[in-house]
């Protein structure tokens, strides 16, 4: 009987499609949002994710503390604590750490012959290569040598090569660094690998010069902004993260004046952060499958008025009240559920047009999917049950004459 | 005795008026019976039909149908009871007008549990075909004329072999000739054993029955029974 009843309901529904459709598009939107919303979500973070990763692993990131502003003075955070020498040390004492590297960098004007590039330039030590898993493609990258000496080296990010050498091999060339109003010539010793666009593209249009001739010869401070270690395996990393730290509150006595952040942790925040982002934003497409379940009851209203005569007959041939509640509650079921499945279908296509512009994968998990119907189909039963209860409490006699 | 009414009283409260639409009425009729209950318009007849339907419940006074006093049951024992026990014709035939004839004639059949969808459209189609609606099975009744739709009506007041068929001035939207025609039937049911009683304000589709319960101010005027 169950069968006669779903199918009665399904008829009904037919019978006035496009007000039917009209009805469900409340839930279709709200499915299909709930569900293109959540996908986008998880496909953005998997993107950052990767692009993070990218970056090199288990790297560790040591950065001054927040002073915080009281009383009238300006917060600000601390900037004369961390040397060179105190990367030696942090080395020597952290065993988990595998190479460790300043952080140095400032910005100026690349000028070779007729061209020039305003860009970042990075100070960097030999290790950059392995903390960052980044070559040069041709050339070579800042040695030992260049560094102890404080050489006027230069390597090229592949995208600032091209710009300032469009013809010729740049290896070997002269180029002049406006900084600080002061002229430096450097000679190029290696143009770097592309590494693939994204969040970070601008690596690709980068100068890397010794650290030291950026302390020494254009910054004429021998304090750097942080540092940026790296461990040899994730659980490493861990480990690395508590030694700089006890190494660290040791040495400068404050545990306030640094902060060391790992990787994982930052990767963790960010996939949090997204996380709660499109929690909310599937909340509030959430909302809109309520507002379409008002769309459906209030349709269900109309049509038990409409049909009250339809109910009458049913009556009168024998159909109790259950009968008539059944009958009712799947029409609104059969309502929600259809345009539930409509929706995930407009949800998948959204989050695939989406992804495919950011260029992140298409991720749409079961649990979405699954999680948005059932809602859809909640939210059918209960804003069913008011109209067929009213319906299926008809009185037969009240409901035969009704015109 | 199928049917029993003794000292029937039906009563509503429009606002503040009480309306007594049925002040005392008693009357039996036995199995095999054509019974006509003529009356004027506000006579008390349709609430009277409505009592003996099984759709209405009376106020005081007891309507026995087969020794089961119909005052005290619930509301799904009513149900059931029109389901199995009574078929209806109506003046306005109230066939649903978005399924099918076949579909129309089948709904008292999902209502009384007979399983099995092939099953009950076999039925429905061998009701429809004995009241030659054969060839017409997958029409909708907008399709259909007004003869047509009566006798399927007819047929789907049949279906589950009532012990009472209550036809509503099932005359009364139809012209002379097709009136005829579904008097005819009627009769001819009645030949065949079913138990008719027919509510109507036209004395002369009333004479075509065997008895003529005449109700006048919700009280009985007349019982007479047709040679």
């Amino acid at each position: 009987m169950i069968w006669e009843i779903l199918r009665m309901a399904v008829n009904s529904l037919t019978v006035n499609k496009m007000r039917s459709f009209l009805s469900m598009l409340g839930i279709i939107i709200g499915v299909g949002a709930v569900i293109a919303i959540v996908s986008v979500g998880s496909g953005a973070q998997m993107q950052v994710t990767s692009q993070i990763s990218q970056l090199g692993s288990n790297l560790i990131t040591i950065s001054p503390g927040i002073r915080r502003g009281s009383s009238g003075r300006i917060s600000m955070t601390s900037t004369d604590l961390f040397t060179m020498e105190l990367a030696d040390q942090l080395q020597q004492n952290c065993p988990s750490l595998a190479r460790i590297m300043p952080n140095l960098q400032t910005s100026g004007l690349l000028i070779a012959g007729t061209n020039n590039y305003q860009t970042t330039v990075v100070g960097v030590t030999p290790v950059y290569q392995q903390i960052y898993d980044f070559y040069p493609a041709r050339g070579q990258f800042i040695t030992e040598e260049h560094e102890a000496g404080a050489t006027n080296v230069l390597v090229l990010g592949s995208g600032l090569a091209t710009e300032l050498f469009p013809e010729t091999d740049p290896v070997g060339q002269k180029v002049k660094l406006f900084v600080r109003n002061r002229h430096l010539l450097f000679v190029v010793v290696g143009v770097m690998e592309e590494k693939g666009s994204g969040a970070w593209g601008n690596i690709e249009n980068q100068a890397f010069i010794p650290a030291s001739v950026l302390m020494k010869k254009i910054n004429n401070r021998k304090y750097v902004s942080g540092y940026t270690a790296q461990a040899a395996s994730a659980a490493d990393a861990k480990a690395a993260v508590g030694e700089v730290q006890y190494f660290l509150t040791r040495y400068l006595g404050d545990p306030s004046q640094f902060r060391v952040t790992s990787q994982e942790q930052l990767l963790e925040t960010i996939s949090q952060v997204t996380g709660t982002l499109s929690l909310m934003l599937g909340g509030i497409a959430g909302i809109s499958l309520l507002v379409g379940g008002i769309g459906i009851m209030n349709i269900m209203l109309v049509s038990v008025t409409e049909r009250t005569r339809e109910i009458g007959i049913r009556k009168a041939l024998g159909a109790k009240r259950r009968h008539i509640l059944t009958q009712f509650i799947i029409e609104s079921l059969a309502m929600s559920g259809f345009g539930g499945l409509i929706g995930i279908g407009f949800g998948w296509l959204g989050a695939a047009g989406v992804a495919k512009i950011g260029g992140w994968p298409l991720v749409v998990t079961h649990t979405s999917v699954l999680l948005a119907f059932s809602f859809a189909l909640l939210v059918g039963l209960f804003f069913g049950i008011y109209p067929a209860r009213k319906a299926s409490k008809l009185d037969p006699v009240i409901a035969l004459s009704y015109e | 005795m199928l049917i029993q009414v003794i000292n029937l009283q039906r009563t509503y409260q429009m606002g503040s008026v009480k309306v007594e639409a049925l002040k005392d009425a008693s009357f039996q009729i036995k199995e095999g019976e054509f019974v006509a209950i003529i009356g004027p318009s506000g006579s008390g007849k349709s609430t009277l039909m409505h009592i003996l339907g099984c759709l209405d419940q009376p106020t005081a006074g007891s309507f026995l149908m087969e020794g089961q006093d119909i005052s005290a049951v619930s509301e799904n024992e009513l149900a059931e009871i029109r389901n199995k026990k009574i078929g209806f014709v109506f003046q306005q035939f109230n066939l649903l007008p978005k399924a099918t004839i076949l579909q129309n004639v089948s709904v008292p059949l999902i209502y009384g549990g007979i399983r099995g969808r092939r099953r009950q459209l076999e039925l429905a189609e061998k009701a429809l075909q004995q009241v030659g609606l054969g060839d017409r099975l997958h029409h909708r009744p907008t399709e259909i004329s007004g003869g047509q739709k009566q006798r399927v009506a007819i047929a789907r007041a049949l279906i589950n072999n009532p012990a009472l068929v209550l036809a509503d001035e099932p005359t009364g939207n139809l012209d002379t000739k097709t009136g005829k025609e579904i008097m005819d039937i009627f009769r001819q049911l009645n030949k065949e054993g079913h138990t008719i009683i027919m509510v109507t304000h036209d004395q002369e589709i009333a004479e075509q029955a065997r008895r003529v319960i005449q109700i006048r101010d919700g009280l009985i005027q007349k019982d007479e029974v047709i040679a």
